[in-house]
């Protein structure tokens, strides 16, 4: 079976507000970016895959079909997937789906926000059935904070230890020329922050970001022709969870530990915190980041708080985690998932600058969306196995 | 739990929900000279730089080839109608201005729309008092004596305007269906709270549903559900934003319905403001369902669970 | 592009529900568990042996955001892999191909829906517009259509009254079709007479109705085990045309004819006369006149030659989708309807057909296509 490469990416320097961009011009920078990085032209894409939040954060419906000018996309295949915060690891597994099945040998993938252009929190309080607890949501940050509020007294999953992935992921993104919030804190600040969903607090949560990203995938032959530092993708899955099922369990996502097994297997990682060098995990919350150590196995059941205070995660540490600051740094949602899979290929390739963990050969990539029920992961190497 | 026939008295048809949220969305640099100088009477193009198509309104990109369009051009407010359809939102039209490439797309106001043709000369009508955005350009009138005009290079342009204010407002009339109007009726009128059984797993499902998500075979029997149950998880909404319907700060809960084992979103009430800053209200604690006197057929007839006495769920 | 399929993909199943107006007793996970039960059913294949979900529906028609969310234990898709591809339906089927043709799978569900009924479809297309100045001054796919219609007629001399031609026979076969509302009667009510964008009448436009279909996607392994009458896919093609509606050639779909280039390239086939039963989708019967010529059907300004009493019987024998049209299916129901063809599951379509072609459209004024060419031996 063919192997798939990234061969080129690109982001914006995020930010609260672009006023000089539309939507689409946005979604362009980073398109322009990846084809440099890659050393290709839009002649030279066989196919375009749109990723972007739900379209009621922008106003626009299917907003592909608006991007295509801007993407210098006509005539070419065009299709948007959308899953949430995750859609860029969606959008980018469709990609890889193409060229394994010989349609495609070079396809886009193009993932953006411009969350300053809606009111974001009663957008996302939509993804609540009208019917069933909308009128009680705030977003999906009522839900997040309940449930982190279940494993604190479960799994030990204290502030103290969701502070510490805020601090640390702050200080990464110091040194991230692309990041939209460029400000240190301490445990101290993050624990005294104003309280937004207790016990989600004002520093808990990641910046509105506005901001694009786009990866170019391609194909194993073509992909050394085209660069000799292609990140090579060494296995990628996106599972789902009905959102009420029965007996759902909340603690542990059941998708994310069966998108992690698989990609596991594929990639032949059998201990993941020795084996990985560096994981680009997508924090809504930071909660969320010490949930994913566990569930991607990074540490036990209920060793989250353990291993950040250990300090194995920092950049120094046997694990850095978001290197490049996570969503703490910038979170256009949209365009979130694909900003850690493009930081994840920068890391292996050693293109990642000031964040580079020294000689990283094998990085972790996680991100979801929706209900916390949408879950993907992937693993990107420097090698092909 | 009884188990108990399941057809509603009254038929629950639909539900009115109203999506209405505002908008500050950003036109990019052309679009937005675009709609500036309309203000001044005159309409902004683009050439493309790549490949020298030029066309109205002004854009940042070219559709056609992808290339960067950043000469902008000031076009005659003159040209040929090519098109035009009379729909109840206007006559829409495509007019070709003059020394353009690409029709403009806009309106035909004023006139019978029987006088116009294909090919007729029009001119631009423009509105008293301008408001910064495309209709600021009413629209194209008949002119068969305007004679055709030249393109001219932009030279200084208006500031843009970087930022349109947009309401957008989606009604919706969302279906009961025959679980949710069984389970609405029920709430309504009789103060019940009825799920369904999952014939494979046994579970207890709540709303209730047709098909189990877990098992994917169809539900069985109703059940009925008492109005008490654990609370799962909770936190507690400070934050305000647009279209909250409970003024913060209040607890946002997920409780399991005894016997049932799905998620019921609603809120714990009944608390002092000491509990909630201190968040004292916990997962395990058994709450119970404080009616309303209201009857919607939703889940607002439950004004708030309270916590009740009772062994913890572990 | 790769010609050389290592893989091979078939339908081993479809459904749909009964397309209707309004379903207003019916919610959307009632609709698509129909379909998607039914089309399982028949083919001995259990939800268990579903190995992943591709799903087309619109948020801002479902009223909520990321609506799959709510629907994944409807569609089946509880733990497993799961993509909303918000276009058409047909561009969810050529997803769930990809990934059997891949080896990401053995059998993909696919399943679209749409209950427009429940909002006013109108703000579904206008929200397709481009905010600054394509949706204040009135585009939507009326208009959208009326101007296609303007250029077409006058270029080909066509009389807008011979449009009824086009209708008439979408709506008389949609009589014939148990599994869709439409009568041809519904027809002389004054309602689907009045102009809603001139040159075109409401009989012109694609009628929103409510429905579900579902359509299971099986690697050749799986379907000669669960059928002996596979429908293999043997071509796909897709094409996007720019945004502005202005700036697109006035009475032709280029992106139509590079779908369909891409999916003949793939099948081996020269043009869309190749192929027994054919099934497009159009939002207005100029669209399906311009959808015909783009694929090959006809010669430009030909097309409407194919509405004469008694030709093209293998075409849109279902009625097609201006009697219904379920907005985010369309074009999946008509690969179902061409795959149900062959499989020798329809009641409707020419006997003895072997070879079809499903076209989907998506966008204001159908600036996206995609073709999917099948064949069962």
């Amino acid at each position: 079976m063919t192997q798939i490469a990234i061969v080129g990416t690109g982001q914006t320097v995020h930010s609260r507000r672009r006023l000089d961009v539309s939507q689409a011009g946005l979604a362009r920078e980073a398109v322009t970016e990846a084809l440099l990085d890659a050393g290709l032209g839009m002649d030279d894409i066989d196919a375009v895959v749109v990723a972007s939040g739900p379209a009621m954060f922008g106003s626009v419906n299917q907003p592909e079909k608006w991007l295509v000018d801007a993407l210098g996309a006509r005539y070419k295949p065009v299709v948007r997937v959308t899953s949430g915060g995750g859609t860029g690891l969606a959008g980018a597994l469709q990609a890889m789906n193409q060229i394994k099945a010989g349609l495609a040998r070079r396809v886009l993938v193009v993932a953006y926000d411009k969350l300053s252009e809606g009111a974001l929190q009663a957008s996302i309080s939509t993804l609540y059935d009208p019917f069933w607890g909308r009128e009680f949501a705030v977003g999906i940050m009522g839900f997040s904070a309940a449930y982190w509020r279940a494993r604190m007294d479960k799994l030990g999953h204290t502030e103290e230890a969701a502070a510490m992935v805020s601090v640390k992921n702050r200080k990464n993104a110091m040194l991230n020329p692309k990041a939209h919030v460029k400000k240190e804190v301490t445990v101290e600040e993050v624990l005294a922050s104003k309280p937004l969903c207790w016990p989600i607090k004002l520093l808990d949560v990641p910046p509105i970001s506005d901001g694009a990203c786009a990866v170019i995938l391609a194909a194993e032959d073509d992909a050394a022709a085209i660069t000799d530092r292609p990140a090579w993708i060494r296995g990628m899955a996106y599972y789902s969870e009905a959102d009420n099922g029965p007996n759902r369990s909340m603690l542990q996502s059941v998708p994310l530990k069966v998108a992690a097994a698989r990609v596991y297997q594929n990639a032949g990682v059998t201990n993941p915190r020795r084996q990985f060098d560096v994981a680009e995990l997508q924090e809504p919350y930071t909660c969320f980041e010490l949930s994913y150590y566990e569930g991607l196995g990074l540490c036990p059941e209920g060793g989250a708080a353990e291993l950040i205070a250990s300090g194995a995660t920092e950049m120094s540490g046997d694990i850095p985690v978001n290197p490049s600051g996570g969503c703490m740094g910038a979170n256009p949602i949209g365009a979130t998932a694909l900003i850690r899979l493009a930081e994840a290929a920068m890391q292996v390739t050693g293109k990642a600058g000031a964040h580079q963990i020294g000689g990283a050969e094998l990085a972790l990539v996680q991100a979801g969306g929706g209900w916390a029920n949408l879950r993907g992961v992937a693993v990107v190497g420097a090698t092909k196995d | 739990m009884t188990t108990t026939a399941g057809l509603p008295r009254e038929v629950m048809g639909a539900m009115d929900a109203r999506l209405s949220m505002p908008y500050t969305l950003t036109a990019g640099a052309a679009t937005g000279v675009f709609l500036a100088e309309l203000a001044q009477q005159r309409i902004v193009g683009t050439r493309c730089s790549a490949c020298e198509t030029i066309r109205v309104p002004a854009q940042d990109f070219c559709g056609d080839c992808g290339g960067d369009a950043h000469d902008l051009v000031i076009v005659p407010p003159s040209g040929d109608l090519l098109a035009w359809t009379v729909t109840d939102q206007g006559t829409v039209a495509l007019v070709l201005l003059d020394g353009t490439d690409i029709p403009f797309l806009h309106q035909v106001v004023e006139g019978d729309p029987a006088a116009l043709s294909m090919g007729a000369r029009v001119t631009a009508v423009w509105a008293a008092e301008p408001q910064g955005a495309v209709m600021d350009l009413m629209g194209f009138a008949l002119a068969p004596s305007e004679p055709v005009h030249a393109v001219e290079e932009a030279g200084e342009t208006a500031t843009p305007i970087e930022q349109l204010n947009y309401q957008m407002v989606l009604d919706y009339q969302h279906a009961y269906g025959h679980f949710y109007g069984s389970l609405f009726d029920g709430i309504k009128n009789d103060r019940r709270i009825r799920g369904v059984r999952c014939p494979s797993c046994r579970n207890v499902l709540v709303p209730p549903r047709a098909y189990c998500e877990a098992c994917f075979v169809r539900t069985g029997d109703w059940v009925d559900v008492p109005d008490t149950g654990v609370l799962q998880a909770c936190s507690v909404v400070h934050i305000e934003f647009i279209g909250q319907r409970v003024p913060p700060p209040y607890v946002y809960a997920e409780i399991v319905l005894d016997g049932t084992s799905t998620r019921l979103i609603h809120t714990v009430g009944g608390l002092s403001a000491e509990a909630l800053r201190s968040g004292s209200v916990h997962p395990g604690s058994r709450v119970q369902a404080v009616w309303s006197d209201r009857r919607t057929g939703s889940l607002s007839d439950i004004d708030f669970f309270k916590v009740i006495d009772g062994p913890a769920d572990e | 592009m790769g010609t050389d399929m290592k893989n091979r993909a078939a339908v081993v199943g479809s459904a749909q529900t009964e397309f209707r107006g309004a379903w207003s007793d019916r919610q959307h996970v009632d609709l698509i568990t129909q379909a998607v039960s039914q089309a399982l059913l028949g083919t001995g294949l259990r939800m268990a042996d579903v190995d992943f979900v591709i799903d087309s529906g619109s948020d801002f028609l479902d009223g909520r955001s990321i609506s799959n969310c709510g629907f994944l234990g409807a569609m089946g898709a509880h733990h497993k892999e799961e993509s909303r591809v918000e276009e058409d339906g047909l561009w969810s089927a050529v997803y769930a191909t990809t990934k059997i043709l891949a080896g990401s799978g053995s059998v993909g569900l696919v399943v679209a829906y749409s209950k427009s009924s429940e909002s006013d479809p109108r703000n579904f297309w206008s929200t397709l517009a481009e905010p600054f100045t394509q949706r204040p001054v009135g585009l939507d796919q009326h208009s959208a259509a009326g101007l296609y219609a303007q250029r077409y007629l006058a270029r080909y001399g066509i009389d807008p009254e011979a449009l009824r031609a086009v209708s008439d026979r979408a709506w008389a076969a949609a009589s014939d079709n148990s599994w869709v509302d439409a009568k041809h009667a519904m027809l002389a009510d004054p309602y689907w007479e009045e102009f809603v964008a001139t040159p075109l009448r409401r009989r012109d436009m694609a009628r929103p109705v409510d429905g579900a279909v579902a359509l299971v996607v099986a690697a050749e392994h799986v379907a000669r085990q669960v059928t002996n009458r596979p429908v293999w896919i043997t071509g796909m093609g897709s094409a996007i045309d720019q945004h502005f509606l202005a700036a697109r050639d006035a009475t032709s779909f280029p992106a139509a004819a590079a779908a369909a280039a891409n999916a003949f390239r793939m099948s081996g086939a020269s043009s869309a006369r190749d192929f027994d039963v054919v099934e497009v989708s159009a939002g207005s019967t100029v669209g399906e006149l311009m959808v015909l010529e783009a694929i090959g059907l006809a010669e430009p300004g030909r097309a409407m030659d194919l509405y004469a009493p008694g030709s093209a019987p293998g075409l849109n024998a279902s009625g097609g989708s201006l009697p219904a049209d379920v907005v985010m299916a369309t074009g999946l129901v008509r690969l179902h309807e061409v795959a149900s063809q062959l499989g020798g599951r329809s009641a409707h379509g020419p006997t003895g057909a072997t070879t079809g072609l499903a076209h989907g459209a998506g966008g204001i004024g159908m600036q996206n296509h995609c073709v999917v060419t099948l064949e069962t031996s």
